[in-house]
This record gives C-alpha cells, structure tokens and sequence, in this order.
C-alpha cells in the first residue's frame, strides 16, 4: 500500500513538474525575441547607441525578466524620412520604426499597429502622457511620442535685455507694437558696440516669427472659423495680411534680417552668438538649453538667455498645438511577430528604471551619484539625449542634485506650457498632397515677396484667387467636410 | 563577315575584358531599373499586389498647374544652361591650350577643376555670401562703381542667372578636360604646315582647331541634350529660396518633394518617366538631325 502511495505520489510529483516546466517554457518563450527597430542618428557601429542597446539589454533582462535583442538598422546619411521610406518600400519593415514624416503612407497600408490597446494594458506609459499625446493617439492611434511640446521661444542675451527702457514695458504688455518697440530700441542703442545689426533673424522664411506673432493676429489655429459657421485656411484670411503687413515694417526698417530668406539653420545661429542678431527663436526645452550653453560659452555668463514673452493681441500664445497626429514618433509594424514584446519595450523605457537609463545617460559617464544623489555631468548637458520619452514629470530614483535644464530652458518649456492651446488642424488625404504643395508655395513666395518688398500688400486678393485655383478650394472643401 | 568580326574580337580582347565591368554597372544600374518604371501605372503597396491604375498617374500630372510651371521652369534653365554653359569649356579647352608656360598652365587647370569638387551644399554657401546684398563681393563692387546693392539670391529676374554662373563656375574646368584631349590628339604636323602658309594663331583656331573638334563637341552636344530635363536638382534645391520658388521649382525638385518626402512613389515615378520620354527623344531627334546635315552623330 505504502508502494502504491508512494508511486502515485510520485507520479502526481512528475506531472506537476511536468506541467511546471512546460509553462514556463511558454512564459520564457513568449519573453524573448529580437526586436528589430530603426531610429534616427543611431548607427549601430557609434560606441555610445551600441552601449545605450546594451545596457537597455541588461536592464530589462534584470528588471523585467524579458530576453531581447535589439537588432539596430543601418541607415545611409542624408534626409532621414526619405531613406527611411525608400526602407520600408523595400518591403523590409523593422518591428519597431521611429517615423519623422512619411509614415501616413505606410499607415494607409495598414502596416502600422493601431497602438490604443496596448496603451490601455500599459503600466508605466499610460500614466506619462501629455493631454495632447492622448489626443493625438485618438485621432491617429500608430504613432507614439512622449516629449515637451515642440514649439518655439524668442530668448536674448540677458546683458542687452536688461539695458533697454524697452524690456519693461515688453514683459508687462508684449503687444506687437512694444514688440517693434523694443526691437528699434536694440538696433538704435546697439548695446553690444555697434551690435546686433538687426533685432530678429529667422532660417528661410518666416514660421519662426509666427510662433511670436501669430496668435496675436488673431491667427490662433489653422483653420479659422468664420462668422457663417465654415472654416478658411488662416493664411489666406485678413488676419494673415495684417501680420504679413507688420512683418514687411519690421523688414523694411531694418529689424528684420535682410537675409532671413537666404538664411540656413546655421548661420542664423551663428548670426546669434556673434551678435549680428538680437533675437532668435528656438524650440523650447533642450534646444533653448544649448543655445544658452553656446552663448554663455561664448559671450560670458552675463549673455545668459531671457525668454521673451509671445505677442498679446486678440489672442496671446506661442502657437496652438496640433492634436491631428504626433508629426513623428515610434510606430511598431503590423507585420511584426514580436509587437507585445516590442510595447513591453517601449513600457519599461517609461517606467523610473527606465527612464534613469534613457533620460540620463551611463551612470560615471553622464553622471555621478554622490551623496545619494543624481549630479549630471558636462558630457550630459554637451551630448546626451533622451531616445524615447521626455514626460514632464521626471521621478529618478535618487533625487537630482543639478537640474536637466538650465534656467532659461526651463522658462522656456514653462511658458510654452502655460500658453497651450489646440489646433483644429486636419489631416489630409493622400491625392491632396500635390495640390497642398502648389498652394503652399504659392503662400511662402507671396509672403516673401510682400515681406522684402517686393510685391505690395495689395496684392493680398489676388494671391488668395490664385491660391483657391491651385488647389485651396478643393482643400478648403475637403477640410469643411470634416471640421463640420 | 561574322569570321572577320571574331577576328578583331579575338585580336582586341583586352579591350572587350576591360568593358565588361563598364557593362556590368549599366545592366545593373541603368538597365534593370527600367523594370521599376512600371511603377508609374501601379498603386504601389509594399506588401501584397500592387493594382494596375493604368494613365492614373499621369493623369493627375498632367491636371496640375503646378506641374506646367515645373516643366517650363526646367525647359528655360536646362535651354539657357545648354546655351550659355556649353561653348564655355571649349573656349577654356582652347584658352588653355594657348597658354604657353608650362607651370602657369597646370596652375591655372588645377585651380579651375577644383570647384567640381565641392559639394552643391557648399557651393551654395559660397555664392549666397557672395552674392549678399549688404557685404557680398559682387555688390562691393557694383557698389564701388556707384551702382546700387542687388539681391540676386531673391531676385526672380537674376536667381536663373545665378544658377547658369554658378554652374558655369563648378563645371566648366572640369568639362573642358573633354577638349583639351581632343585638341592634344591633333596632329602637330597641321599647325606646322599652317604656321609655314603663315597662318596667324586665329587662322589655326579657325581653320584647323575647330574643326578638328566638331566631332567631340557634336557628340557630346547630343549627349548633354539626352540630360537636357536634369536641369540639376542638387544646385536647385541649395540655391532655392521662398522668393523665387515660382521660377525656379524644376522637375526634380518637384518629384523629391511629391514622391520621395510624401511617399507618392507612383506618382513620382509617371513624372520621371515622363522626364526620361523626353531626353530619349531629345537624344534621338538630334542624332538623326546631326547625321543629316553634318554625316556625325553619336553612333
């Protein structure tokens, strides 16, 4: 009897094993895999994306029990969306894919993964995003990105702020008219010797001015709403030809760069920090924080940067912000057998642990704990970059004993922040695109041309006529079907 | 006949070997590619079939205003490149070819090879500063002699012009490499009997120079001609500007901005093909017109 007992015991012992191992070989299999993903500026043979991958390696392994992989995709230089989209027209798709443009297309082909379920089960990521990124992932539910808003600020050195009567009555009441006010006052008082030649200066055309000036005009979304209930596309409306009126002033006396048109990223800046210009504008956050290392680097901690305040007119804000679609992000591909695992990824990255490793870099290198605290390094501030997610909200394990942006970045991200408004944009469709280009540049030459003097702004009607016969109409209908 | 041709085969093997990869690169490069034009009459999806859209493409093409002005545009910079630009690097070819001191000739032919070097990119950088109205070189000048600053960069009636320059600055030393090997390949005996007639240096340009290199220059005239829609995307989309987008937007830069950065790879592909129908017909029509009047084509 005891025999019996003792091989039944046994054998209930080998099934219950058995049973065991099987299902954790399931939950091992189902938590390994090779994640494919292809991310701007990360060659696989830089040192520092080898590391980052690495380390992601380690940590999830350690942290989360999951086997992965990274497989990093080899891109060739130049523009980033047109290679990636000659990639994936290839038919070789990788599981997870950074877009910046071009994917609506891939999109279309239901290649890209509807992203709100996995959202739904998320632990960490669900809790990190912005009302916009929520709004954006409604509205297109395959691209995800988890970063400060991208709009820009004005920022001036602080030495030659702080020297105009002007300033003053800027910060208090920054009307476009105090604005022009403030700007003459820098070009007639010079106050760096006979520097800046002008006030502003911008990179081709004038999109970085509107992120100052625009919503004074009363141009607070794309599409404005017009007293009949329908919907006109700002740039061809009335508040457009006043603001393109103000800037054609500030051009014609000299505050405006006279070379904005010819301008590149580049020299703009470096316009900036030799002080040929007064005033630039940047995307808040971590570029305002380089453009603050540079200047104080180059011109003294004196030059520190103040951001300036957006214009107040009908309305006040630095832009309204487009709820359509993230304009780029990750997206994990439809064809994918690892997706889960891939999202898994994506989750551990917002979590704390993850985000000690992708927002602040290789511990010793990037920064140092000491004292039981987080003290960032140069190398941090010079180099290092958040590959996935920026959430606002950055809870280290370990308090931060310098902060992640300097003073005026800060400022920046803040008031970007305080003025957010949404934007009615829409997204177009896929035959719309040759007509939206012709109208566009017929806008951008018409706005140049009345900007440098060249046209007069009484040439407004006819270019909203030749604008509707290029393709405006057909948008404008298109775009009133759907705000309806 | 068929003996005789193996004969000059086998005799010049060398040679046939030595074109072999030459051939490679156009199978593959040039050849095979063509299968890709299919595209143009295809909705294009990366996985599964792609459906057969027939004249689709070229129907939404050809409803574009926009596209006319891409077109004409390209027509008038490649014609004015093809009238102003090509005799250029044959008057170098012979400029050079009279400079008599040996070392000034290979200074003066490796200073002006060297802009073939530099990227567009650069290029661009170098002529916008130039040509800047406020301290650029060229209206330093105009203003030295009383004459008012210009903004050439945002002129519409100057920017077509800065396009030819500038190519005629980046291309043409290099470009008339071509004649200086032709000029070099005639016989000196010619020039010899010539200067024993008494023939003045313009004599022997005329009579003997030129018309020793019609040949080169007909053949690559019809050659150039066969590139006539590429009126030089690099050089555009550097030089390209908000305020003169209207005059000069060009095929290419149109088909980079359509197809490749919005992803419209069918529609890209019905404008290219289009390009290509013309220079081939270009090519063609010349060839045969060349070997009508003058008995000289490319074949």
């Amino acid at each position: 009897m005891k025999k019996l007992a003792g091989l039944f015991a046994a054998t209930v012992m080998m099934f219950t094993m058995a049973a065991c191992s099987n299902d954790q070989a399931t939950t091992t299999e189902s938590k390994k895999g090779t994640i494919k993903l292809v991310l701007k500026d990360e060659d696989p043979s830089n040192p520092a994306t080898q590391k980052y991958f690495s380390n992601l390696e380690k940590a999830l392994k350690k942290d989360e029990k999951l086997d992965v992989k990274f497989e990093l995709v080899q891109m060739p230089q130049g523009n980033y969306a047109e290679k990636l989209n000659l990639l994936l027209y290839s038919g070789d798709i990788p599981d997870m894919i950074y877009f910046q443009g071009g994917d609506q297309q891939i999109a279309d082909q239901d290649l890209l993964e509807d992203l709100t379920p996995y959202i739904e089960k998320s632990k960490n990521l669900k809790s990190i995003m912005e009302p916009y990124n929520e709004k954006r992932m409604k509205n297109y539910p395959y691209l995800l990105w988890i970063k400060p808003l991208d709009l820009k600020t004005p920022v001036i050195r602080s030495d030659w702020f702080n020297q105009l009567s002007s300033s003053k009555a800027l910060m208090a009441d920054p009307t476009p008219e105090n604005y022009k006010a403030f700007f003459k006052e820098l070009v007639e008082k010079a106050p760096g010797g006979g520097k800046p030649k002008n006030a502003i200066t911008a990179a081709g055309d004038i999109a970085e001015l509107d992120y100052i000036f625009n919503m004074a005009f009363g141009l607070n979304q794309t599409w404005l709403k017009k007293s009949d209930g329908t919907y006109e596309y700002a740039k061809v409306s009335e508040k457009e030809k006043a603001k393109l009126e103000f800037y054609s002033e500030l051009y014609k006396e000299g505050l405006l760069d006279q070379q904005f048109a010819t301008k590149q990223w580049d020299t703009k800046e470096k316009a900036f920090y030799d002080g040929d210009s007064g005033v630039l504008v940047g995307t808040n956050g971590k570029v305002i924080d380089i453009y603050n290392g540079k200047m104080t680097q180059v011109n003294g901690k004196e030059a520190e940067l103040t951001v300036l305040p957006p214009a107040k007119g009908e309305f006040q804000g630095y832009g309204a912000t487009d709820i359509s679609k993230e304009s780029r992000g990750i997206a994990i591909s439809s064809q994918s057998k690892n997706k889960e695992l891939a999202f898994k990824v994506l989750d551990y990255l917002a979590s704390p642990k993850g985000q000690m490793l992708d927002r602040i870099g290789f511990e010793n290198e990037h920064y140092k704990i000491t004292d039981d605290q987080i003290q960032l390094t140069e190398k941090y501030y010079s180099e290092w970059y958040a590959r996935f997610w920026e959430p606002a909200d950055f809870k280290p394990e370990k308090t931060l004993k310098t902060p992640l942006l300097s003073k005026p970045a800060e400022e920046s991200a803040k008031l970007v922040q305080q003025y957010y408004s949404e934007d009615n944009k829409v997204i177009l469709d896929e035959e719309s695109s040759a007509k939206w280009d012709a109208a566009e540049n017929l806008y951008k030459e018409f706005s140049a041309d009345v900007i440098t003097g060249k046209r007069p702004i009484s040439d407004f009607d006819t270019f909203v006529e030749e604008w509707k016969n290029a393709g405006g109409d057909e948008i404008t209908k298109f775009v009133n079907g759907k705000l309806k | 006949m068929l003996q005789t041709k193996w004969k000059w085969i086998k005799r010049d093997w060398v040679l046939y070997v030595m074109l072999i990869p030459a051939l490679i690169y156009f199978i593959t490069f040039h050849i095979v590619p063509l299968i890709g034009m299919k595209l143009a009459f295809q909705d294009y999806r990366i996985l599964g079939d792609h459906q057969w859209v027939g004249l689709k493409h070229f129907e939404v093409l050809f409803s574009s205003p926009a596209f006319f002005t891409v077109l004409k545009n390209t027509i008038i910079i490649s014609a004015m490149k093809m009238i102003f630009f090509f005799p250029v690097p044959i008057l170098l070819s012979i400029l050079i070819n009279e400079v008599r001191h040996g070392k000034f000739r290979n200074s003066v032919q490796s200073i002006i090879y060297l802009p073939h070097f530099l990227l567009w990119v650069v290029i661009a950088g170098i002529w916008i500063s130039l040509l800047n109205p406020e301290d650029g070189g060229v209206n330093l000048i105009r203003n030295f002699f009383q004459l008012p600053s210009l903004d050439y960069m945002t002129s519409k009636d100057h920017i077509r012009w800065v396009l030819v320059f500038s190519e005629i600055w980046r291309s043409a030393g290099w470009d008339s490499i071509i004649y200086l090997a032709a000029i070099m390949k005639i016989s000196p005996a010619l020039y010899e009997a010539a200067r024993i007639d008494g023939a003045s240096n313009l004599q022997q340009l005329r009579y003997i120079t030129i018309p020793e290199l019609s040949g080169t220059i007909i053949t690559v005239f019809i050659l150039n001609l066969g590139f006539f829609m590429n009126a030089g995307f690099d050089q555009v989309f550097n030089l390209m500007n908000n305020s003169v987008i209207s005059v000069i937007d060009i095929l290419d830069t149109y088909v980079y901005r359509i197809g490749l950065v919005n992803g419209q790879y069918s529609y890209a592909t019905a404008a290219s093909l289009f390009k290509g129908v013309i220079g081939t017909v270009l090519i063609l029509g010349t060839h045969f017109i060349s070997k009508r009047l003058t008995g000289r084509g490319v074949w």
